[in-house]
């Protein structure tokens, strides 16, 4: 039994009172009327020795209530939950936390020899299992186990932790939490559950997911919290998240500059005696790094100093803990992009020519290099993409685009005169399809209809880019294939797939149409970009549908992710990989497998064709170690041992009182304590009330 | 004349507490006398107010009224028949008024005991004839009402019964002192009290008003709990009279009490005896009739052995 306030014990001396008024014989107050006193004399009041206690149950019963009313503020509640020795068996879950933070100090260890001496002042009818988690639980000893030999527990447990070291992962609390759970079975469940959970229990620990779960009654959490001698720290990671898919892609911004617009997010802890920190790429020279101050619990967003060597690690220095101060970042490696306009060359530079716009609209960025070659025939190496437009092919050219084709193939055709159709009904194998000038008139056409649903456009998606209405083209060629306006929409995506219309002029007439020809796609455009037909090549619209195309061929223009610590590699389902994380380990991936990383620095993944280098970086969470109280985990509605175990020194008279408030409250023992004085002080009535009436009766 | 036996059993009395519930004291004093009555017929005691003193032999001179003519007519000698007093009994009622009267454990007071006896005895005598006066007195003599047998001369005695006693304190020696001086003639004194006084001086009023030749009773009244002391619990005990108080633990004080009260009533009686006063114990529980009777009956005895004497001499 323990008090919250023992100090309202000394209430409890007030039972002084009741026990001297009874001793008072209290004289008589009552005046009796008599017809004389001539026989009567004075009398003295009755001596003090002759006093005694007078209604000693009436006495009994008052100075119970005032030792009630004092037991009643003193607020007692008992501990008995935390003490082992008096309880039934338990079955303790051993929860040790191996995320990245882990690696400070000498934690891990101090986890370790926690587990230990868990398990070894364990008895032998107790339950033990033990798991560690970073962003996943990992059973290591399951009570299963434990049921059929606990006495291998105190052997087995350093041997298997032995295997196990803190990741650099994330510190996934609630999801590990909540499969612990579950790890409690059927040969638990008449024992007293119980998670030991060993942690550093930092800011960053994720905690969310505990609010979609009711924590079980039954399970008790005790938190042994594992401070370390200072939780002062600088943590540097990636600003400006790649999160912000919803921006418009914007293939022109100047690829050039992208290495130097690495922007970085540098924190420091509050309370934390670190200022001064350097940030400077490995091997850089000295002028190339930053130092500058970081105050306490502020954070900053710093350009990366520029990086002459080329090096991928950012690194930051200026406190002791080591293992979030560093940033990898994958050396930019644009991807090259074979296109070839079918076309005169020497029409490069001539501004009225569809080459001239595509080349200038074919730019490199930090991810893709096109390469734009321009010739009358086709090249001896097949390239990635193939734009036609205005010339003229003869069958053997036409036969070639219609392999290049069937072999998976991008053929961009603009038809530029109803001779084309010569080699659309090659291309297609549409034979009755005609082709005429569209417009004879001056006026110019509009695009009617835009189905920015399709994945082609998947540029013009975002509806603040659908706006076509600006755009107008003089003339046009009319695309006629009778039997398919007949034909029901197409079912099935194979080859017989005819013309699928993606844009229409004003007029109905379809401005852009595609067909899957084999493995290749196929795009004709009514009216061509330059300005003889039309406002396109002007427009805002062109550069977004061009790199559209090349996202379609295969050629995605999107920056690669930066990943973090549990992130899966991006891997094309196809093919089959080759990955060398940072320790140099080589693992061979068949089609379909994923990846997951679980380490940080630059991975390598090789396919058939190319090698690509992914940074992968610790979770920025990782780098908020300020430890977090452990009863903010009640405030997840997790039932918490009433003592919690505090690892540290700092745990001040006030955690205690709080937690000890906190028993109280769920005890309510007071509560009981108030009925039965209540119960006392009716009685006490009652008795007095009786009393007075038959000393009224004798009277 | 002895009185019938019958009449001595007490349980053809009234209940006193049932008798004070008749609230007219007229009406009490009636009950009262009718069921005296209803028992005097059966005998031939025909009163006492006559009063034969003696025979003597006529002389010339004596009205021949007087002769009684059967001693005549048996012994053929002339007798005058003597007559003690011509008129009829005189009797005083002597009531205390003191506010100790007032006293009563039971529904009623001793004071209205005290007026029931004396409303029944005054109703008693003026019904055979005699004549009957009230005296109250407290302190000194209060209110005064010479002998007299009128109609409603009762009503007046028993308007001046019901008037409630106001006086604190009680001067026996003062009011019979005064007494004496107004009661002239011979009578009878019927003193109705508590007594609860000191008697030094009372022996003295006593022996003068025996002296003069009156008739002296004392009814001495005393209410059950004042006999027993029948208290419980301690408490501050308020004199009726001088108001004053002082804490008693019954418990304690009974023995003194009872011892007092006895020495008390022991002068009381030796003072009786010495002057010649005939006492009547009168605690308030007693049937009234019972206590009629007994005085009845005393004064039957006292006057047949008074004749006796007299006839021996």
């Amino acid at each position: 039994m323990t008090w919250l306030f023992p100090f309202y014990l000394l209430g409890a001396a007030a039972v002084i009172a009741p026990i001297l008024l009874h001793l008072r014989r209290r004289p008589p107050q009552d005046r009796v009327e008599f017809s004389s006193l001539l026989f009567l004399d004075a009398q003295t009041p009755i001596p003090v020795s002759k006093r005694r206690l007078e209604n000693w149950l009436l006495l009994l019963l008052r100075c119970l209530a005032l030792i009630l009313l004092a037991l009643m503020f003193a607020r007692p509640f008992l501990r008995s939950e935390s003490a082992a020795s008096t309880s039934p068996d338990r079955a303790t879950l051993i929860l040790i936390d191996r995320s990245a933070s882990m690696r400070r100090d000498d934690l891990w260890q101090r986890a370790l020899d926690e587990a230990k001496r868990t398990a070894q002042s364990a008895k032998i009818t107790d339950r033990v299992a033990l798991a560690v988690f970073d962003q996943k639980l990992t059973p290591l000893w399951t009570f299963e186990e434990d049921r059929t030999s606990p006495a291998a527990r105190t052997t087995e447990f350093p041997t298997r932790l032995a295997a196990h070291s803190p990741s650099w992962s994330a510190t996934h609390l609630d999801r590990a939490l909540i499969d612990a759970v579950a790890l409690f079975d059927t040969n638990t469940a008449s024992l007293k559950k119980h998670i030991l959970l060993i942690t550093d229990l930092q800011e960053g620990t994720h905690l969310d997911a505990l609010r979609t779960i009711a924590w079980p009654a039954d399970i008790r959490l005790q938190v042994h919290r594992l401070d370390p001698a200072n939780a002062d720290n600088l943590s540097l990671a990636l600003a400006a998240s790649e999160s912000t898919t919803d921006t418009p892609v914007r293939p022109d911004a100047s690829a050039n500059t992208q290495a130097s617009t690495i922007r970085t997010r540098l924190a420091n802890t509050r309370d934390s005696r670190l200022r001064d920190f350097t940030l400077a790429w490995n091997d850089a020279p000295k002028s190339d790094s930053i130092t500058a101050q970081l105050q306490p619990g502020a954070s900053r967003i710093l350009t990366a100093p520029p990086n002459s060597t080329n090096a991928t690690t950012l690194t930051l220095t200026g406190d002791t803990q080591d293992f979030d101060n560093h940033l990898f970042i994958a050396p930019p490696q644009p991807r090259t992009v074979r296109i070839h306009f079918l076309g005169d060359n020497t029409t490069r530079d001539e501004a009225a020519s569809p080459l001239y716009y595509l080349s200038r609209a074919l730019q490199p960025t930090a991810t893709l290099a096109p390469v734009l070659s321009a010739d009358k025939k086709l090249p001896a190496q097949s390239p990635d993409i193939i734009f036609l437009s205005g010339a003229t092919t003869n069958a053997e050219t036409s036969t070639a685009l219609r392999d290049f084709l069937t072999q998976g193939g991008f053929l961009v055709h603009v038809i530029a005169s109803p001779n084309d159709a010569t080699l659309i009904k090659t291309l297609t194998g549409l034979k009755d399809l005609t082709i005429t000038d569209g417009d004879t008139t001056d006026d110019y056409r509009m695009l009617g209809e835009v189905n920015t649903a399709h994945p082609l456009l998947k540029p013009f998606a975002d509806p603040r880019l659908r706006d076509f209405t600006k755009l107008r083209f003089w003339h046009h060629r009319f695309l006629q294939v009778p039997t398919l306006a007949k034909l029901p929409k197409p079912q099935g995506a194979g080859d017989s797939v005819p013309l699928e219309t993606l844009a229409s002029f004003d007029n109905g007439h379809p401005a852009i149409l595609t067909a899957r020809i084999g493995k290749g796609t196929l795009i004709l455009l009514a009216s061509g970009w330059h300005p003889g037909d039309s406002q396109f090549a002007l427009s805002t619209k062109f550069v977004p549908l061009l790199y559209g195309w090349l996202a379609a061929a295969g050629f995605s223009h999107d920056p690669a992710a930066s990943l973090i610590v549990g992130d899966a590699l991006p891997l094309e389902a196809t093919q089959a990989h080759t990955i060398t994380d940072p320790d140099n380990k080589t693992h061979t991936l068949k089609p379909g497998q994923t990846f997951t990383t679980e380490l940080i620095g630059l991975h390598t993944i090789a396919t058939a064709s190319r090698k690509q280098t992914v940074a992968v970086n610790l979770p920025p969470d990782e780098g908020r170690v300020l430890p977090l109280e452990p009863q903010k985990l009640a405030d997840y509605g997790i039932k918490l041992a009433a003592s919690v175990d505090l690892d540290s020194t700092t745990a001040s008279a006030d955690q205690q009182r709080l937690s000890a408030t906190e028993t109280e409250q769920r005890q309510r023992s007071w509560w009981w304590i108030l009925l039965i004085l209540l119960a006392v002080l009716l009685l006490e009535t009652w008795l007095a009330g009786r009393n007075r009436q038959t000393a009224l009766q004798t009277a | 004349m002895p009185i019938s036996p019958h009449m001595s059993s007490a349980t053809t009395f009234l209940d006193p507490a049932a008798l004070m519930r008749i609230k007219s004291l007229e009406l009490r004093a009636k009950v009262v006398v009718e069921g005296l009555w209803k028992g005097m017929h059966r005998s031939p005691y025909h009163g006492f107010s006559v009063e034969f003193s003696e025979y003597r032999a006529y002389v010339q001179g004596d009205d021949p009224r007087y002769i009684d003519w059967k001693v005549l007519a048996r012994s053929d000698r002339t007798y005058i028949k003597k007559f003690e007093d011509e008129t009829n009994l005189r009797c005083q009622l002597v009531i205390d008024h003191s506010k100790s009267m007032g006293y009563g454990s039971q529904s009623y007071t001793k004071a209205d005991y005290a007026a029931t006896l004396a409303a029944t005895l005054a109703s008693f005598l003026m019904k055979q004839g005699d004549a009957a006066g009230l005296t109250t007195f407290a302190e000194g003599i209060e209110e005064h009402l010479p002998p007299r047998n009128r109609p409603g001369h009762l009503r007046r005695m028993i308007t001046e019964l019901e008037r409630p006693a106001k006086a604190t304190g009680t001067s026996l020696a003062v009011s019979i002192g005064q007494l004496a001086d107004l009661l002239r003639k011979r009578g009878m004194i019927c003193l109705i009290t508590d007594l609860l006084a000191p008697i030094e001086h009372l022996e003295k009023q006593l022996a003068l008003l025996g002296a003069m030749g009156h008739d002296l009773v004392l009814f001495h009244l005393m209410d059950r709990t004042e006999i027993d002391f029948t208290f419980e619990k301690s408490a501050h005990f308020r004199d009726a009279e001088s108001g004053a108080e002082r804490f008693i633990d019954p418990q304690l004080a009974r023995e003194t009490y009872l011892k007092r009260l006895a020495a008390h009533r022991e002068q009381i009686q030796q003072s009786c005896d010495r002057y010649n006063v005939e006492y009547h114990w009168c605690p308030t529980d007693k049937p009234l009739e019972e206590v009629l009777f007994t005085f009845l009956s005393a004064r039957q005895r006292k006057k047949a052995s008074k004749s006796s004497a007299k006839f021996a001499a």
